[in-house]
C-alpha cells in the first residue's frame, strides 16, 4: 500500500509568477525511510507542506492536481484531520515548541483533539522518542538536540502513520545527530512509520534511509534506492548534493583507472572497506611544525565563571581555567553542546565578566574595560546573524560601528569591504530577508569591520546546506590575510580539518585535548569522550590503514595508490 | 568611600542586566512551584483572592487592616515570590503613599498625620501583596485554569501560558541584539557627571533602537509558530467543549485548601472580634 500518491501536481504560492510545483507525480510506499535532495528552492519544503495540508488549507495559492495521503485525499480534509495521519517537524523546531514543560508540550496536541488519555499518549511519544524521564522538566533545560526530540515528540503523540522531518540535524553535535537518527530508525522499524526526511548529509542518507528522491526546479526528477541514486555522482553534484566522502573518493578513482569502470561505488565505510581493498598507503614526511608565534593573543588565568539558574545552585560552566591562544593562530574549539564554547568566546569579548580569574588580550586585562573598547581589538560573530542586523540595511550594517567611531573614509572602507563579500548588490536590503550564505557573509563582513586583531566566529556554518557550506570555507579561507588570529567555535569536522591549525576540545568546562589535527582525531578516546567524529574520509583511511592520516578527499587520492 | 560607591553602582548594573530580568521572570513564574501556595487549588486560590482584593478598600478598621496585611504577608512568605517583584512591590508603595508620610514628618507634621496614611499604605500593600501571593505564587497554567473555570475565554487563558513560554525567548533575542549595539557603538564617556548623563540617554536610545530589530526577528521566527499552532491543533482545541472539560478537570479541591481557607478566615474573624472588643 502506498503511503503517499501524488499526481501531477503543480502549485503556485500566491503572488509568485512561476509555480513552485510543477506536475510532480509520484508513490511513497508505506512503511519507506526517504530522503529529499535538492538544491535550495527547488521546492522540497512546498512539498512536504502539501502532504500535511497547510498547503492548500493555511496557506493558499494555485493549486492544481491529486494529493492523497494515508488514502485521504488533502483537497477535501481539514488541516486537524490531516495532522493526525502526518507529523510534521519543522528545521527551526525550537519555535515549534508552545508549552513550557516537556509532558505538556508532548501531549499538548492530543488534548487540542479531545483524546481522554491525552497524558499516557505524550508519555508514550516521549517514551518513543527516548525522552522517557524527562516528563516533568521545562523546555529551557533541554539541550538543542532534546529539543528537538520533543518537538518530534510532539508530533508522534498523535500516532501519524507519516512523519515529515525538515533538515533534523543541521544545527546538531554529531551525537546528538546519531541519537536523531536512531530514533527514526526505532520509529520506522518498530512502529512501522513512514518517514520523510528532507537531508543534505549524504552520510546520513547512505546509513540510514532507504529511497532517495530528487527534486530539481520544483520537479521530481526520481526516487531511487539509495545505493543506487548516491552512483549518480554527476547528476547530484549539479545540483549541489554531494554523495559521502568515499563515493566521491571512489567515483574520482573510477575515474582516475583505479578502479574499473563497471565498479559499484561504495557509500559507507564498510563498504569502502571492500572496494578500496588494493589500494595501500604511501606515508609522507610530517609537516615540519610551523614557528610559533610566542606573544600571547588570549590569555585566561585561573578563570571561574557560572550561571544563575531558576532554581538551586548557580551552574558553574568554568572552574580554573587556563587557556593561552597565541598571536596568529588559527584555532577551532569544539565539544557538544553546552560544553560551554559560546560562554569561552563572550568572555574574550568582554560580554561576560570571570567570577574570579583574569582574562588578558594582547597582555593586558581585560578586567576593568568596556565591551566597546575593545571591540577594536576582539570582533564575535553570533551564531545566529539576524542578531547582528540592527540597522534596516546591509550596508548600514557594516557601515554602523565605523561610523560613530569616526573612522576615516569610513564609506570607501565600506564600499570596499561590501565589493570583497559581494555584497555589493544586496546593500540597500534588510540583512534578514537574504538567503542563509548571503546573511553569513554579512555578518563576517560586519565582524571585520573594525579590523580586529582577533576575530571569534559561532558556528559559521551551522544551518547551511552543502554548497553555501562550502562558500563560506572559501571566504574563510579569503579572509586569512586580513585576520591575525582567529577562533571558531564548531561541530563541523570538515571546517575544523581544513582551516584550523590548532584544536581545543571543551568537555564540561575543562580543556581536554589541544593540539593539532594529527594530534586530536588520531586519538579514539576523545571521540568516545566529547562525541566529535572525524570526516568520514579520515575513518576510512585509517580502517584502511591503521597509520593513515588523510583530512579530505584529495588527501585521500594523494596517498592511497594501487599496490 | 568612593570605592565602595563605584562598586555599589557597578554591582547595580551588573544585577539589573536582561539576564537577571530573564532568571527573575523564569523564576517567578516557574521557579516556585513546590510550595504550599502553588500546590493549592487556582479557582479557591482566586477566590480568597477577590476577597483580599477588593474588601480592604471599604473597610477603615486598622485592627481588621493589620491583620489583612499580616496575613497576606505570611502567603507571600510562603510563595517564595522572586526577589525583583518584592523590590518592585515595595518601590511601588514607596511611590502611592510612603513618601507623603515621609514629606509630612519633614514639612513639620507630627504623629497625628500618621494614622490615615497608614490606613492607606496597609491598604495599598494588603491588596498588592494578595496579588503578588496569587499572580506569581501560581505556576501561569495553573493560573490560567483557575480563571477558565471562572469563565475567562480560551484565548486569554492561552496567551498567558504562551507569553511565558515566549518571553524568555524574548528577552534573549533582546539581550542579543543590545549585545550587538554594545559591542559595535561607541558609547560616551562617563567619567563626568555630564557625561554620566550623557550616557544615560546612549543607553536608553540604544534600547529604544534595539526594538525594530527585535520586532522584526520576532515577526520571523513567528511564522513557524503559527503554521505549528495550527498543525497542533489549537483551533479545535479552543472552541472544543470537550477540550475544555479535561483541562478543568485537572483541578481538584482538597483538605488543604479548605484548612487554608478555614485558616484566613478564622484569622481575620479573630481580628474582627478583637477590634469589637476593643
Amino acid at each position: 500500500m502506498n503511503a503517499v500518491e501524488i499526481d501531477s501536481l503543480t502549485y503556485t504560492y500566491p503572488g509568485a509568477a512561476q509555480p513552485t510545483l510543477k506536475g510532480v507525480s509520484l508513490h511513497i510506499e508505506q512503511g519507506d525511510f526517504l530522503a529529499v535532495v535538492g538544491n535550495n528552492g527547488c521546492g522540497k519544503s512546498t512539498l512536504c507542506k502539501a502532504l500535511n495540508g497547510l498547503i492548500p488549507h493555511f496557506i493558499s495559492g494555485t493549486f492544481d492536481g491529486k494529493v492523497r495521503v494515508g488514502g485521504l485525499d488533502t483537497l477535501e480534509s481539514d488541516v486537524g484531520t490531516l495532522a493526525r495521519k502526518v507529523g510534521y517537524v519543522y528545521q527551526d523546531f525550537e519555535n515549534q515548541i508552545v508549552r513550557p514543560t516537556v509532558l505538556d508540550d508532548a501531549s499538548y496536541a492530543c488534548l487540542n483533539y479531545a483524546c481522554p488519555d491525552y497524558k499516557q499518549r505524550g508519555r508514550d511519544a516521549l517514551r518513543q522518542c527516548g525522552l522517557e524521564g524527562r516528563e516533568e522538566e521545562y523546555i529551557w533545560q533541554l539541550s538543542g538536540g532534546q529539543t528537538h526530540l520533543l518537538a518530534l515528540a510532539g508530533a508522534v503523540s498523535l500516532c501519524p502513520d507519516i512523519l515529515i522531518l525538515d533538515e533534523p540535524i543541521a544545527q546538531l553535535d554529531p551525537m546528538h545527530a546519531d541519537r536523531i537518527y536512531e530514533v527514526l530508525r526505532d520509529l520506522n522499524e518498530r512502529y512501522g512509520k513512514t518517514i520523510i526526511v528532507i537531508e543534505h548529509h549524504t552520510e546520513y542518507i547512505a546509513d540510514y534511509c532507504r529511497h532517495v528522491l530528487l527534486m530539481k526546479d520544483g520537479r521530481a526528477e526520481w526516487i531511487l534506492p539509495t545505493g543506487e541514486a548516491l552512483q549518480r555522482v554527476d547528476e547530484l553534484e549539479a545540483c549541489n548534493i554531494f554523495p559521502p566522502q568515499v563515493t566521491q573518493a571512489a567515483y574520482r578513482l573510477r575515474q582516475r583507472g583505479t578502479l574499473p569502470e563497471s565498479a559499484c561505488l561504495p557509500t559507507t565505510v564498510e563498504e569502502g572497506e571492500r572496494a578500496f581493498a588494493s589500494l595501500s598507503y604511501k606515508a609522507v614526511a610530517p609537516v615540519e611544525k610551523c614557528r610559533q608565534e610566542e606573544e600571547s593573543a588570549v590569555s585566561f588565568q585561573d578563570v571561574s565563571l557560572s550561571y544563575r539558574t531558576v532554581k538551586g545552585e548557580p551552574r558553574i560552566v568554568f572552574d580554573g581555567l587556563e587557556l593561552d591562544i597565541k598571536k596568529g593562530e588559527r584555532v577551532a574549539l569544539i565539544g557538544s553542546n553546552g560544553a560551554g564554547k559560546s560562554t569561552l568566546m563572550k568572555m574574550m569579548v568582554g560580554l561576560l565578566k570571570a567570577r574570579k580569574g583574569t582574562v588578558s588580550l594582547f597582555g593586558d586585562p581585560i578586567g576593568e574595560k568596556k565591551a566597546e573598547e575593545l571591540s577594536r581589538q576582539i570582533s564575535l560573530v553570533y551564531q545566529n546573524p539576524e542578531e547582528m542586523f540592527i540597522k534596516d540595511s546591509i550596508r548600514g550594517d557594516i557601515a554602523y560601528a565605523m561610523q560613530v567611531r569616526g573612522v576615516p573614509d569610513w564609506q570607501e572602507r565600506t564600499d570596499r569591504l561590501l565589493e570583497r563579500f559581494r555584497l555589493t548588490e544586496l546593500r540597500d536590503r534588510d540583512g534578514r530577508l537574504m538567503s542563509g550564505g548571503q546573511m553569513r557573509r554579512a555578518s563576517l563582513a560586519i565582524g571585520v569591520a573594525l579590523e580586529p586583531g582577533i576575530l571569534l566566529l559561532d558556528e559559521p556554518t551551522a544551518n547551511l546546506d552543502i554548497a553555501t557550506r562550502r562558500e563560506i570555507m572559501q571566504v574563510l579561507e579569503d579572509m586569512k590575510d586580513m585576520i591575525q588570529t582567529a577562533v571558531i567555535a564548531t561541530h563541523d569536522m570538515q571546517l575544523v580539518c581544513q582551516w584550523a591549525q590548532r584544536i581545543i576540545v571543551l568537555s564540561g568546562g575543562t580543556v581536554v585535548a589541544d593540539g593539532s589535527r594529527d594530534e586530536i582525531f588520531a586519538r579514539e578516546d576523545l571521540a568516545e569522550l566529547v562525541g566529535i567524529r572525524p570526516p568520514e574520509i579520515f575513518t576510512m583511511a585509517r580502517r584502511l590503514d591503521p597509520q593513515a592520516l588523510c583530512y579530505t578527499v584529495d588527501e585521500f587520492m594523494d596517498r592511497f595508490q594501487e599496490a | 568611600m568612593e570605592k565602595m560607591m563605584s562598586k555599589l553602582s557597578e554591582n547595580i548594573l551588573d544585577k539589573f542586566s536582561m539576564d537577571f530580568l530573564r532568571n527573575q521572570v523564569l523564576k517567578n513564574a516557574y521557579g516556585n512551584d513546590d510550595t504550599v501556595i502553588a500546590a493549592l487549588d487556582p479557582r479557591i486560590l482566586i477566590a480568597w483572592y477577590l476577597f483580599f482584593g477588593v474588601v480592604p478598600w471599604f473597610v477603615n478598621d486598622l485592627s481588621f487592616l493589620l491583620a489583612s496585611f499580616a496575613l497576606v504577608m505570611v502567603t507571600t512568605l510562603l510563595a517564595r515570590v522572586a526577589g525583583l517583584v518584592l523590590f518592585l512591590f515595595a518601590l511601588g508603595v514607596f511611590s502611592q503613599t510612603g513618601y507623603l508620610f515621609l514629606a509630612t514628618l519633614l514639612f513639620g507634621g507630627d504623629a497625628s498625620a500618621v494614622a490615615p496614611l497608614l490606613v492607606l499604605t496597609l491598604k495599598v500593600a494588603t491588596i498588592s501583596l494578595a496579588s503578588v501571593t496569587v499572580f506569581s505564587g501560581l505556576d501561569p497554567d495553573r493560573l490560567s485554569n483557575g480563571l477558565m473555570w471562572y469563565g475567562c475565554p480560551e484565548r486569554l487563558s492561552f496567551s498567558i501560558s504562551y507569553a511565558y513560554r515566549m518571553l524568555p525567548m524574548l528577552m534573549e533575542e533582546f539581550q542579543n541584539v543590545l549585545l550587538s549595539y554594545r559591542l559595535r557603538g561607541s558609547a560616551p564617556d562617563h567619567d563626568t557627571f555630564a557625561g554620566k548623563v550623557r550616557y544615560l540617554i546612549y543607553q536608553v536610545k540604544i534600547i529604544m533602537e534595539s526594538f525594530y530589530p527585535l520586532m522584526l526577528n520576532t515577526a520571523k521566527r513567528s511564522r513557524t509558530t503559527v503554521e505549528a499552532l495550527e498543525l497542533r491543533g489549537y483551533r479545535y482545541g479552543a472552541t472544543d467543549k470537550a477540550v475544555r472539560k479535561i483541562k478543568l478537570s485537572t483541578m481538584k479541591v482538597t483538605c488543604d485548601d479548605l484548612l487554608f481557607l478555614a485558616v484566613s478566615a478564622l484569622w481575620m474573624s479573630l481580628a474582627v472580634l478583637g477590634s469589637t472588643l476593643i
